[in-house]
């Protein structure tokens, strides 16, 4: 797909007195994992986890995410992880004592139960502030660690109360809520000195999710159009022998379903490459290519391979998803990428991360 | 000692790249040098990264700076006390024995979880759910087949205030709570069945009371509805499918985002197979139940071969998701039936009890020859 930004900034010949913009450097992202070595490191910590009932799980997923972050090169260096297992243990704890104390609650009462849920939803946007902000901390590129600037009051306005407005509108407002929500967690990270910025708007968002749900729609259509037919062929021909097979009334599901997931890779490559070409670093952008084609026919095969290996083929889907991913994006530096240098209020950010540390969990799974 | 480590360093500060080098001195203290860069200090300052596959080894400064050195550096005879753990994991994860092993751990973990593990969580969580919450889900449930798919009975009410009659009876002898409602509906689409919803509520189409031939057909249908409820099947059923899509979730979620199919197979999969047991114990129960009231266990057998028949459009599907094959439940309650007979050695002498004329069974005679599979009582609480 071609970039409307990129193309429009790019130096135009016939500029007038203004000096054009040297071209930006590219560099595009590279990914070097190999699928049989991550099966390794994979079904070993899988094993440790199960063999130590869970725990061991945090050691798990820090080789897991540095085996992706190392081998995730931008300009020749790798990216780290450096998050220590223990915050996660601390998280998965966390997340277990919520979900066992909301399992429990059920034997106190409804109500208790449905409190317990109230609350959960409550802390939603606090949580993804804080996995937001834990995974950012812990992510660095050429000894610069990234930050999220925590807000809840924009994090509660984004992921709760647009919710309202939302239903209110029967989901008219989707793309608007989701731009406000992709918006947010864009601009609240922060990397070598420079905000990050998103320069779209909520225009931006319809389109992809408009022809998704129109094409969704078509797609109902003519489904249940084709399995209309074919029913329909089937009873007047085997009338005489009674009703079509049972497997008739079913297969109208199979062309919707697949029409779904086709559908949604397609946006997911959408909004995926909305998000990264319009996303801006202070001199440095991204160019992202990925195909809806290429990702829709990477999902199905991934979805075969795991169903047909009983998930042990899950290490080769990643590698496959992550080296796709990487060839697709590229930073384009307007600057030398010396050039990005540790955030100023760096004594603030010291105090914020003592802070931080205190709440230092991470919640995804 | 000696050795020398050529990296690239940054110092923390800025994003310029240092080639440098990380040479030891005496006494523990290391010195770096490179393009723009030189410090030195205590060795024991410095951490590493743990070893993991080819990803760079990093040596962290106290300060943030950092030294990216090639996985192969052989910087771990600086730290030997360092990241056991890992360096223990590491070797594992490089040993083809090793990995070997940790696939059989996981392949049976899976077996095991799948056959014995989600089973027993899920009742576990179900004992747990108080029969409020039961009800409630019930309830939810048959709201929802009701605008989907059922219709008001057209039974005339003395008939159903005759079946309603029989449900009571069977209920004499069970717990309280078990069960304390049936309910009438017309299901053109579903065809002669019976559910158990969670939370007691038994739920007969007018197709199937239309279809059998005799109220104790219909006994014996109920007795194993209420085998169902007696075992809180639909709950645990629920349960059990929420339970593996959770840990297939999990696990391949994100990686085909299909994640939808990824959840939806090996839940359907493993759905089947649990609800194979919960039919065996509920046909069990139904044997038990009628020969209490007196009743033959071949009543069953009767009602299975008359719902035999019932449309093949819904068997095949029944069969494949929810019953074992209708052939081998026909011969386990004949085979009750039998036990029933010799324990009822008066009213039924040579195994035929009085009042079980088999002239119903000699009118469905071509019927029999179907081999299809499935059958007709399916319990229908998963359905959310």
């Amino acid at each position: 797909m071609d970039d409307p930004v990129i193309t429009a900034s790019e130096p135009q010949p016939t500029a007038p007195p203004a000096p054009p913009e040297p071209a930006p450097t590219e560099h595009p992202f590279e990914f070097s994992g190999d699928a049989r070595e991550y099966f390794r490191i994979w079904i070993v910590n899988l094993a440790l986890g199960i063999v130590t009932l869970g725990i061991y799980s945090a050691w798990a997923k820090v080789r897991s995410e540095r085996y992706f972050y190392g081998n995730t090169r931008l300009a020749g260096v790798p990216f780290e992880y450096l998050a220590r297992p223990g915050p996660i243990l601390k998280g998965r704890l966390i997340a277990v004592a919520l979900f066992g104390g909301y399992v429990l609650a059920g034997q106190f009462g409804e109500m208790l139960q449905l409190g317990l849920a109230a609350l959960i939803a409550v802390l939603t946007p606090w949580l993804l502030v804080r996995g937001a902000a834990f995974r950012a901390r812990y992510s660095s590129w050429r000894g610069l660690r990234f930050r999220f600037v925590a807000d809840y009051r924009e994090a509660i306005k984004r992921y709760l109360l647009l919710w309202f407005p939302l239903v209110l509108t029967v989901g008219l407002l989707f793309p608007y809520m989701k731009f406000k929500q992709k918006q947010f967690f864009v601009e609240q990270h922060r990397y070598g000195g420079h905000a990050f910025a998103l320069r779209a708007t909520a225009r931006d968002f319809y389109p992809p999710y408009l022809a998704a749900w129109g094409a969704l729609v078509a797609w109902a259509f003519v489904s249940s159009m084709l399995t209309g037919a074919i029913v329909f062929s089937f009873v007047s021909q085997q009338g005489a022998h009674g009703p079509p097979p049972a497997w008739v009334s079913y297969a109208f599901l199979v062309p919707l379903y697949s029409g779904y997931f086709v559908v949604w890779a397609f946006l997911n490559a959408a909004l995926a490459n909305l998000l990264y070409n319009r996303a801006e670093l202070g001199p440095y952008r991204f160019r992202s290519s990925l195909n809806g084609g290429r990702l829709c026919a990477l999902y199905l095969g991934n979805t075969v391979a795991i169903l047909c290996s009983a998930g042990l083929l899950i290490p080769w889907a990643k590698v496959r998803l992550a080296r796709y991913r990487a060839q697709s994006l590229t930073l384009l530096a307007g600057e030398d990428l010396a050039d990005l240098h540790a955030e100023a209020g760096e004594d603030i950010d010291a105090v914020a991360a003592e802070m931080d540390g205190l709440f230092d969990i991470d919640i995804g799974l | 000692m000696n050795e020398r480590f050529d990296g690239t360093y940054f110092d923390g500060r800025s994003g310029r790249a240092h080639a440098a080098t990380l040479r030891d001195l005496e006494a523990g203290r290391y010195v770096l040098e490179g393009d723009g860069v030189a410090r030195e200090g205590a060795i024991a300052e410095l951490t590493v990264t743990p070893k993991l596959a080819n990803v760079e080894r990093t040596v962290e400064f106290g300060d943030g700076a950092r030294l990216l050195l090639p996985a192969s550096a052989p910087i771990d005879v600086w730290f030997p006390r360092r990241h056991r753990l890992e360096a223990l994991v590491d070797r594992l994860e490089r040993r083809a024995p090793a990995v070997a092993a940790a696939v059989l751990i996981c392949v049976a973990a899976l077996a095991i979880g799948a056959i014995w593990g989600v089973p027993r969580l899920a009742d576990h969580i179900a004992a747990t759910i108080p029969s409020g919450t039961e009800h409630s889900l019930g309830e939810h449930t048959l709201a929802q087949l009701d605008r989907f798919g059922l219709e008001p009975s057209a039974l005339e009410q003395d008939r159903q205030d005759e079946l309603y009659a029989r449900f009571q009876n069977l209920l004499h002898g069970l717990d309280r709570g078990v069960a304390d409602r049936i309910e009438f509906r017309d299901a053109p689409g579903i065809g002669a069945n019976a559910f158990a919803l969670p939370g007691g509520i038994v739920v007969v189409t007018d197709q199937l009371v239309h279809r059998l031939r005799d109220d104790r057909e219909f006994d014996a249908v109920v007795a194993h509805e209420l085998g169902h409820q007696q075992h809180r099947h639909a709950l645990r059923q629920a349960l059990r499918g929420s339970l593996v899509a959770v840990v297939a979730a999990v696990f391949a979620g994100d990686v085909s985002s299909a994640g939808a199919v990824v959840v939806a197979v090996p839940t359907f999969l493993l759905d089947s197979h649990y609800s194979r047991g919960f039919e065996a114990e509920a046909d069990a129960f139904a044997f038990d139940l009628l020969a209490r009231h007196e009743e033959s266990p071949r009543w069953f057998a009767r009602a299975m071969r008359v719902l035999q028949t019932d449309d093949e459009n819904e068997e095949d599907f029944a069969y494949l998701s929810s019953h074992p094959p209708t052939a081998e439940r026909i011969a386990q309650a004949e085979a009750a039936a039998q036990r029933f007979a010799a324990a009822h050695p008066t009213r039924c002498p040579n195994g035929v009890c009085a009042g079980d004329v088999d002239e119903a069974e000699s009118e469905c005679a071509d019927c029999d020859g179907d081999q299809g599979s499935a059958s007709p009582p399916r319990e229908g609480g998963e359905e959310e």
